[in-house]
């Protein structure tokens, strides 16, 4: 029997309720009886308690980012029926390339702001003329025409707004952001052409995609950098919403945080908006659910699976460059990367969250939040050796896949679509 | 007169080695309800997907209210008023019927931002009160029942301004009773002014419905006519070119003991129904079993609690007079169960493995073939040389895979495989489906002959002559329950109708046949 | 090939492994791994510009892609030092490669064939250093301590990969994410174990002592085992019965439910054998390549996966892209030290050519287009 999706999602909720309530007790009355006493009863391995504060939930927040826009981003590709396992590789490469245009255009102590800014557009450019070529702009010239114009305009309007607002150092960290989310989305497209296009199948072309990143990225922080880690950049900093900052808890996790975990807070009911009451998000669940039910009602499967591949590298992208630029402040490329599995776990969260935005995104936070707890255990010198406290997240993923066994995938997922007409 | 709706000219469709239709001629009067008749691959199918934009026609024209029209894709068909519902429904399960019927032509509100529900809801609630159906548009999909899920598909072609409905097989997949509804929504239909076209090969159901019949054979229209004055015997010559006897001599047998058996027998299907409810039946040595009943009503899943695919959920099974409820489905290919699969393409054949190796399937492990877990190859390849020859599967050669062969070359070949095997019982889904009339009776006569021999069978088939022609006893199933078991010889098509809806209608003449010196 | 001019049971063997279909596999294969290497010349050509380097060899272009390929297939024949690594590597790659072959016949991405390697050589290491003192010298202790060493890391590596296929059986949980998060659980044990209780006393890195050297051994013995395990795997898969039920639940789950083959067990069985060979690669690793455990070890597993890939997860292929990509691993070390191109090039061609092989559309495509008949 497979869990009922209200179910899943009762029990994620208690989870995150569980955490919110826990910290903020520990933090409203941290000496009194009441916070003694659940601290007491709870705090089975040493004072974990202790480490829940509001400062945990803010560090687990942050560390959802990669795992929930990872999510998000195979939420939209397997709902239309394109399994994209190659998400770990699009976070590497947009964290690489993050980093690696941040110290171009920052490095030496100068600050150079335009050469950012060519760049984006040039692979903005590219961008729309692959989509031109492979005809998902739209069937006319004047319609191909405004689509790419558009796309490439409001990339520049983008820049410039961000130069204009920021300071220079801060705006070539924006515009390294930028260039490393149109980066996942180029090799995002790439993914597309050949599951697409050229038939292949969807698991293999999707683990070939996370190896080709797996070697790139060292590959290029070498040929960079001479290391396969990268020296230190500046971030995208916090934003802090004057006012609400002061509250207690909310404060210290909502409101006070980096720009990317706004993002994600805003993606997460986007997305569930957009795939519960737009046309283009019934399109997707119908192109993932029976596609020849889509074609037959008049819309090209093949552009709305186009669509939503590339989102999934869209979200992708800030997922891995939120990581590196967001929060790190550099590249680590040895072993299995800085990213070391957050994709496969944001895939685990997708599942777990039964391809909703919501289920998906409350899913990282309890992966992220195991993931925050051993980083604070480290931090406290408990004696649990470092690298038993790293397997907990792979762990649980394991024992989260097994409960949660088969969900209800998409029915068409997986399968090429071809269109009858001869 | 105005011009007809649709009118097709010598339309002509070449497939790589077929040609599906040949200079066909359709027209069909606006108002009215016209069939298709022909037999399986006579080309209906082909010709209405011209009609409807999915095939570009070899030669001839498509000329819709008296104006010429090339269509590319379905879309400029639906351009042009005309609607298909497809034999497999094109309905998303998982969203409800307003989001189904509305796909691709979503109304919005907020520029472009949202889809309108509210708007969507109200105008297919107008819709399906315009024609009378009685649908509820925020149901999901996949909670209706096949005959309102027909009736979704209407409304998503009459949503998209269809004036124009081809319907492909709709009574396929209905009961009798279905079937009746479906034909009173005809007339909602052609009273508001809607032309409809339906492919069939049933002749009551042409000459009931239709206010005109158009007549295919191998790709050949063979003539048009009057519904209302023309003899299902006429039709029936039309569509195969000859008088039809259908009449299959059976010899009397001298019944063995219980072949095969289940007792309270419950199993249910993915979502946790009970496809199949408490069915008891019993298979003597050398009796032929039918199961009639309308697809889906539980037939597939008591199939697969028999052969050992699917585990039931309460009763038992039984083969001879052991009890294989739980015993793996090795063991039952072991103690001489023969199984013809309905999805011949899914598990009866391996599609990328040569003949040689399908004709191990099953059997890999049986000492004719393998000793102490190695393969013998030349054996194997005598063994399927030898199902080849006697069941004339073509073409000749067991180095051939098997989706190289035609879909009625594969089925000869997976009966004869499971024949072979010289077994004790036989379990049949719809042995003949998709196979041609001569291999159709060697297929029926290889049947008769084991039944002769003494051995249990039991056969499943949607077609009724045939579990009628074959079967000494026949249960009819309806929605996972035996509904009764009949004699097939005495039962009238009425009743049988009847029963198939799960009704009980007065005095059907029960089988009488004692199995194993027990009363049934 | 005719099937009926060899004796009786090969030709039924080599008929059944030869389909009509293995010539346009071998032309895609080809394709992918020409337009891998282009793709992968073209790579290095413009990274060349974004590096440093003294002599330029033309403009701004640091890196000369032809050097780099003569280094990667060419340098074992020049290079003793680089015929040996290759040598070791293409033994381990067969070991891997077959892993993966076995489980992908089997209708199942075993993506952790790295962990179960892992954790096989750690096995076969611990054991090998355990059984050490108790066998007899000599020659005849070596084979035994050896022989030991590799049961215990076929064991581990197949308990190991137990674990996904039962899960994937009776969990419904998805192999390819359990088995790379098997991954990381392992490299992270086997640091921990070794750090925390086996250490090899006084040194600076995370490894365990030394084997003894009775037991260790070259590449010339690893590479007969190895093709003999090749074929033996091909044996199995292609003229037995239960080659007969992995092969069918593979390829038509269904179908072989209906031919009687228990699906579960055989997932359970069919990831334990790939994960078997896996950690007897892993074994091997110890006993041929470094001589104990030691932390970082190299990516044979991943790489594995290409060659499985690259050969159409066909055993007899693996022998040739096995010994392909030793080459192209031995030669990694030298166009870093060489050339100063980064080695991690090789895992961009590894991605490269699973990426190629995985869409033979394309090169029909292209082969129709340009009118070849050898394609299609």
């Amino acid at each position: 029997m497979r869990p009922s999706p209200t179910r899943r999602l009762a029990g994620l909720g208690a989870f995150v309720l569980a955490v919110i309530m826990l910290t903020a007790i520990v933090e409203l009355f941290p000496n009194t009886v009441v916070g003694a006493a659940i601290g007491g009863a709870l705090a089975t391995a040493g004072s974990i308690l202790g480490i829940m504060d509001s400062a945990y939930a803010a560090s687990a927040l942050r560390l959802s980012v990669p795992i929930a826009f990872a999510a998000l981003g195979g939420i939209f590709a397997e709902r239309s029926g394109v399994i994209n396992i190659g998400l770990e590789g699009l976070l590497i490469l947009s964290a690489f390339t993050g980093v690696a245009v941040a110290h171009w255009l920052t490095g030496d102590g100068t600050t150079a702001v335009g050469p950012g800014i060519v760049l984006l557009l040039v692979i903005a450019v590219l961008l729309a003329v692959a989509g031109a070529l492979l005809g998902l702009l739209g069937d006319t010239t004047g319609e191909i025409a405004v689509r790419a114009g558009g796309g490439v305009l409001a990339t520049a309007a983008l820049a410039g707004l961000t130069v204009a607002l920021a300071g220079p150092t801060l705006a070539a960290t924006w515009l390294a952001f930028y260039t490393a989310v149109l980066v996942s989305t180029a090799f995002a497209l790439l993914f597309a052409v050949v599951t697409i296009e050229y038939r292949a199948d969807q698991v293999i072309a999707g683990l070939a995609v996370w190896l080709i990143a797996l070697g790139v990225a060292p590959f290029a922080s070498n040929v960079i950098w001479g290391a396969v880690n990268s020296p230190g950049v500046d971030t995208l900093g916090t934003w802090t919403v004057p006012g609400l900052s002061e509250l207690p808890v909310l404060g210290t996790v909502l409101f006070n945080a980096g720009p990317v975990v706004y993002f994600l807070l805003l993606a997460t009911p986007l997305s569930w908006y957009v795939l519960a009451h737009t046309s283009f998000g019934y399109w997707v669940r119908a192109s993932g659910e029976n596609p020849k039910a889509l074609d037959t009602a008049g819309v090209d499967v093949r552009r709305v699976r186009y669509a939503a591949v590339l989102l999934s590298g869209v979200f992708s992208g800030i997922g891995g460059a939120g990581l590196s630029l967001g929060r790190v402040g550099s590249f680590v490329g040895s072993g299995t990367t800085m990213i070391d599995g957050r994709g496969w776990i944001g895939i685990t969260a997708m599942l777990f969250g039964n391809y909703n935005p919501f289920g998906a995104f409350g899913a990282s936070l309890l992966f992220a939040a195991l993931d925050a707890l051993q980083f604070r255990l480290q931090q406290l010198n408990y004696a649990v050796p470092d690298s038993l406290m790293q397997t907990v997240p792979y762990v649980t993923v394991i024992i989260v896949l097994a409960l949660v066994g088969r969900t209800r995938t998409p029915d068409a997922a997986g399968e090429h679509y071809e269109s009858d007409e001869d | 007169m105005s011009a007809p709706a649709v009118d097709l000219r010598q339309i002509t469709k070449q497939f790589p080695g077929v040609l599906a239709n040949d200079e066909v001629d359709l027209t069909v009067e606006r108002g009215s309800v016209h069939a298709l008749l022909g037999e399986n691959g006579a080309g209906k199918t082909t010709l209405m997907n011209v009609l409807y934009g999915l095939y570009r026609p070899t030669g001839g024209t498509v000329v819709i209210d008296g104006e010429p029209r090339t269509f590319d894709s379905p879309r400029d068909a639906i351009d042009a008023g005309i609607g298909m519902i497809h034999q497999h429904f094109m309905l998303v399960e998982p969203m409800t019927v307003t989001q189904n019927i509305v796909l691709g032509n979503e109304p919005q509100k907020w520029g472009g931002l949202a889809v309108d529900r509210e708007r969507a809801r109200e105008a297919v609630a107008e819709l399906a009160d315009r024609y009378g159906f009685d649908v509820d548009p925020t149901a999901t999909v996949e909670d209706l029942s096949v005959g309102e899920q027909q009736r979704i598909e209407i409304l998503k072609a009459l949503y998209r301004g269809a004036d124009v409905l081809i319907l492909d097989e709709p009574t396929a997949v209905l009961t009798p009773q279905e079937v009746e509804e479906l034909f009173g929504v005809f007339d909602e239909l052609t009273e508001a002014g809607k032309t409809i076209i339906f492919i069939s090969h049933k002749l009551s159901e042409v000459t009931t419905a239709a206010d005109a019949v158009t007549v295919l054979r191998d790709g050949k229209d063979v003539g048009t006519v009057d519904a209302d004055s023309v003899t299902d015997t006429e039709l029936a010559e039309l569509m195969v070119g000859r008088e039809v006897l259908f009449d299959t001599d059976k010899p009397p047998v001298e019944l063995g003991d219980i072949g095969l058996a289940t007792r309270d027998l419950v199993v249910e299907d993915d979502r946790g129904v009970r496809a199949v409810d408490g069915v008891d039946l019993q298979v003597a040595e050398g009796e032929v079993f039918g199961i009639a009943g309308v697809d889906g009503n539980g037939q597939s899943e008591l199939v697969d609690a028999l052969t050992g695919m699917a585990t039931p959920a309460a009763g038992q099974v039984f083969l001879g007079n052991e009890d294989v409820t739980h015993a793996p489905r090795r063991q039952r290919i072991d103690d001489g169960m023969a199984y013809v699969p309905e999805d011949r393409q899914a598990r009866g054949l391996v599609m990328s493995y040569d003949l040689t190796e399908n004709g191990l399937l099953g059997s890999q492990r049986d000492p004719q073939f393998a000793s102490s877990g190695r393969i013998r190859w030349d054996d194997a390849e005598t063994h399927a040389d030898d199902i080849i020859e006697e069941y004339d599967v073509r073409p000749a050669d067991a180095d051939a895979a098997a989706h190289s062969l035609s879909g009625g070359n594969q089925q000869k070949f997976i009966v004869g495989r499971e024949f072979a095997r010289d077994p004790d019982a036989v379990v049949a889904s719809h042995p003949t489906r998709g196979v041609d009339v001569g291999s159709v009776e060697f297929i029926h006569d290889q049947l008769l002959g084991l039944r002769e021999e003494g051995t249990a069978v039991l056969l499943v088939s949607s077609k009724l002559d045939e579990v009628r022609g074959l079967s000494d006893r026949l249960g009819v199933m309806h929605d996972g329950e035996l509904v009764d078991v009949v004699d097939p010889e005495e039962i009238t098509e009425e009743e049988l109708g009847l029963l198939m809806a799960g009704e009980r209608p007065p005095d059907v003449p029960k089988a009488t046949r004692r199995v194993g010196g027990e009363a049934q | 090939m005719n099937p009926d001019r060899l004796p009786g049971p090969i030709a039924g063997l080599m008929g059944r492994l030869v389909d009509a279909s293995a010539g346009e596999r071998l032309a895609v294969s080809v394709a992918a791994l020409l337009t891998a290497i282009l793709i992968g010349g073209v790579v290095t050509l413009v990274a060349g510009v974004f590096a440093t380097c003294s002599d330029p060899i033309l403009g701004p272009f640091c890196y000369n892609p032809l050097a780099v390929y003569r280094y990667l297939f060419l340098a074992p024949l020049s290079d003793p030092f680089v015929l040996q690594e290759t040598l070791k590597n293409s033994a381990l790659l067969l070991f891997t490669g077959l892993a993966v072959a076995v489980s992908f016949r089997a209708g199942l991405f075993n993506i952790g064939t790295q962990g179960q390697l892992v954790l096989g050589a750690l096995a076969a290491a611990l054991v090998a250093v355990r059984v050490g003192p108790a066998a007899p010298d000599g020659a005849v202790g070596g084979v035994l301590i050896a022989g030991v060493a590799m049961l215990a890391g076929a064991v581990v590596g197949g308990l190991y990969a137990a674990i996904p296929g039962a899960l994937k059986a009776y969990a419904d949980a998805n192999e390819v994410i359990t088995t790379i998060m098997l991954n990381f659980i392992a490299s992270d044990v086997a640091f921990f174990l070794v750090s925390a209780y086996f250490q090899k006393p006084g040194s600076g890195s995370v490894e365990t002592r030394d084997v003894p050297a009775a037991a260790t051994f070259g590449p010339g013995l690893a590479l007969a085992m190895a093709v003999l395990l090749v074929l033996a795997v091909t044996y199995l898969l292609w003229g037995t019965a239960f080659g007969y039920d992995l092969r069918t639940a593979g390829i038509q789950p269904d179908a072989a439910d209906y031919a009687g083959v228990d699906a579960k067990r055989m997932m359970v069985t069919s990831m334990t054998l790939s994960g078997a060979i896996g950690g007897l690669g892993g074994a091997v690793w110890v006993l041929m390549s470094v001589g104990r455990w030691v932390n970082g070890v190299p990516a044979l597993g991943f790489d594995g996966i290409t060659v499985s890939v690259l050969a159409s997860n066909n055993p007899l292929g693996v022998l040739f892209a096995g010994p392909l990509f030793g080459s192209m691993q031995a030669g990694s070390l030298s166009i870093d030290f060489q050339l100063g191109v980064p080695r991690q090039l090789v895992g961009v061609i590894r991605g490269l050519v699973i990426l190629l092989v995985a869409m033979p559309e394309l090169f029909r495509t292209l082969g129709v287009r340009w009118g070849m008949g050898g394609v299609r």
